[in-house]
């Protein structure tokens, strides 16, 4: 009998969709999968995971999720490594190295038995990569997955992720622009949202005011919203660039919203220097919000007018999706995997400066029937490519196609 | 390959298809040439049929990843529009296809020498996959009982039944059709007009409700029009 989780999923993706999860989910009914990543919210990645694991146990399915315990010397060096893969000049120091390996040893000790006797384990991005080569008594298959946008990484820091990641049995990115040279198959997943989330339920009109009225931001002009951590990448200072070309014709208020996570000690530095930017100017809101904020934020998407994420860089981007789930077109930098969810007039615009951004803001604002069909396209596309149940799909696939070996790529099971 | 229980019941099918990077690009005409004979058959899958399964709308104005490339990569409309003419499902085999998609590249190559050389904006990856299919335990007892499983059948149930069903039949014929023949003249019609169906111009989802609407009203009152 469907479970009451899976009936809710079933009223948004189709009943025929969440049986076709159960029959994939059998094949691996009785194996144990664990997935490991380093932080517990705060996000995408802590996001996922926290909708993923408990939809694959409504499954039937042995999941379990591992967070690594690290100090911030082990964070400060991981956030070196995003910035290096994503393409930020400069390296690791010997310091860094031993740091991370230590990290890794001692979360290798600690999650041991559990990684030992695991059927499959993901590897979530390159904070944990190292513990495959730490745990030599596996007896699962591991895969490696990739978040972030390693399309033209810092060649000396890929070499030294490229060591810690060559030994799984597979890996995943989000885009085929991320897949490096690998001795292993490379799969292509976009990551996803849930549309069951505290995120992304539908929120009465009474409490969308309400936290807007709570967090100070008056409704009393159309409103630009960027969700984002405070994250140099996410070109906030951009942001706040394109609001002020655009207000010259259309007034309007900007909200930036976001938070750190525990894994990101670099989020304090590009937050002041976005106060500063904004400082003096009553129509812009920067918000701090804390990780667990999902309602709140939720609220902030479904009332914005347009909702923008102007990254220079951006492994996926599932505050686009988000926004899009919310039937708003989305005005996204023209990177990574923000081109895959945003196609120009048809659910947003990409966009590549802030006097870009700007021009799609004035014709978006100005153009209110465009503007709410492209939102209506918006949620359609996110529901036939971008939910977690999909995603969750060609996790389960994927495992499902390693039992199977090397041979043909085309079989019936 | 008709899996569907060609005399009893229909017996619904699904695929699951995984896509794998080849390590293999392209930014030019000619590295796009001197690739194809290197990718594996699962490439040319994925960039003719895979794409179905892929975020795309409808809108789309080629029919394969080589031809969109062309137009929105190169700036080439006319190679384009000749690679969107390819018709995969007309082509014997994997090697047929790789052949045809051979000469027109050539071709292309041999009319200028800027066309060749020229940089695309953006680079073609090229995609190899794997793919499993499976049976979902859905069946449909009846011609009446058809249009409303098809209706509810997930988009990747569908894709299998219709789009790579013609790839799987030597005749190019769907799941659908091969398994009405068995009902003889009554379903006749139905069967011409979903051969018919040019299955290259809609999204998936269109295409479905297009379908739908064909066994809705060609087997209403027990397939009688």
């Amino acid at each position: 009998m469907m479970s009451d989780m899976l009936k809710q999923y079933g009223e948004i993706i189709g009943f025929h969709a969440t049986d076709s999860l159960l029959v994939i989910a059998e094949k691996l009914r009785g194996k144990k999968i664990v997935h490991v990543n380093s932080t517990k919210e705060g996000g995408g990645v802590a996001e996922i995971l926290s909708s993923m694991v408990p939809l694959s146990r409504e499954l039937g399915l042995d999941v379990s999720w591992e967070v690594i315990e690290g100090d911030e010397p082990f964070f400060s060096c991981t956030k070196t490594l995003h910035n290096s893969l994503q393409g930020m000049a400069g390296g690791l120091s010997d310091g860094q190295i031993a740091s991370y390996t230590e990290t890794n040893r001692r979360n290798a000790e600690r999650l041991k038995d559990c990684l030992e006797e695991a059927d499959y384990v993901f590897i979530h991005d390159p904070q944990p990569a190292a513990l495959l080569g730490m745990i030599p008594g596996r007896k699962g298959k591991w895969i490696w997955r990739c978040h972030i946008d390693v399309s033209a990484p810092n060649r000396s820091v890929w070499r030294f992720v490229k060591r810690q990641v060559e030994g799984y049995d597979a890996s995943i990115f989000s885009l085929s622009d991320f897949a490096q040279p690998l001795p292993h198959p490379q799969f292509l997943i976009t990551p996803s949202i849930d549309p069951l989330s505290e995120k992304n339920i539908p929120l009465s009109k009474t409490e969308i005011e309400k936290t807007y009225r709570e967090l100070g931001v008056p409704r009393d002009k159309p409103i630009i919203l960027q969700v984002s951590r405070f994250d140099r990448f996410k070109d906030p200072l951009g942001v706040i660039e394109s609001y002020r070309i655009a207000k010259e014709y259309v007034d309007i208020r900007l909200v930036l919203a976001g938070g750190g996570a525990t894994d990101d000690p670099e989020s304090g530095q590009v937050l002041s220097a976005v106060q500063e930017a904004a400082a003096g100017d009553p129509d812009i809101a920067v918000l701090v919000l804390p990780p667990d904020a999902h309602r709140a934020i939720n609220a902030l998407q479904s009332g914005a007018d347009v909702i923008v994420q102007k990254s220079t860089r951006e492994g996926f981007g599932l505050t686009v999706s988000e926004g899009m789930w919310k039937r708003k077109p989305v005005i996204g930098g023209d990177v990574g995997g923000i081109r895959l969810q945003v196609i120009n007039r048809f659910n947003g615009f990409r966009v590549r400066s802030p006097e870009g951004a700007a021009i799609r803001i004035r014709y978006l604002l100005t153009h209110r029937w465009k503007r709410e069909r492209m939102g209506v396209n918006a949620r359609q596309y996110v529901l036939e490519n971008f939910l977690i149940t999909g995603q969750l799909r060609n996790y389960l696939s994927l495992l499902v196609t390693l039992d199977g070996g090397e041979g043909e790529w085309e079989r019936w099971i | 390959m008709n899996t569907t229980g060609a005399d009893g019941p229909f017996r619904f099918m699904e695929c699951s298809i995984l896509p794998v990077s080849t390590g293999l690009r392209a930014q030019t005409l000619r590295e796009l040439r001197s690739a194809i004979p290197e990718i594996p058959e699962s490439s040319l899958y994925y960039h003719f049929w895979g794409r179905m399964l892929r975020p795309h709308i409808a809108e789309s104005e080629f029919n394969n990843d080589f031809a969109s490339w062309a137009d929105g990569g190169l700036g080439d409309i006319e190679l384009a529009e000749v690679l969107s003419a390819i018709n995969p499902v007309k082509c014997k085999d994997f090697a047929e296809l790789r052949s045809i998609l051979e000469d027109i590249l050539e071709s292309r190559i041999d009319q200028g020498d800027f066309l060749s050389w020229k940089k695309a904006d953006r680079e073609f990856y090229f995609i190899a996959c794997r793919k499993f299919m499976f049976a979902t335990g859905k069946v449909a007892s009846s011609l009446e009982d058809f249009p409303a499983a098809v209706k509810t059948a997930t988009r990747q149930s569908f894709f299998h039944h219709f789009l790579d069903g013609r790839r799987r039949s030597p005749e190019g014929k769907d799941d659908f059709t091969l398994w009405l023949e068995q009902f003889g003249e009554t379903t006749a019609e139905v069967r011409r007009l979903l051969g018919r169906v040019d299955s290259y111009l809609f999204s998936l989802g269109e295409l479905k409700g297009q379908i739908v609407s064909i066994l809705e009203k060609g087997l209403r009152k027990g397939g009688k029009k």
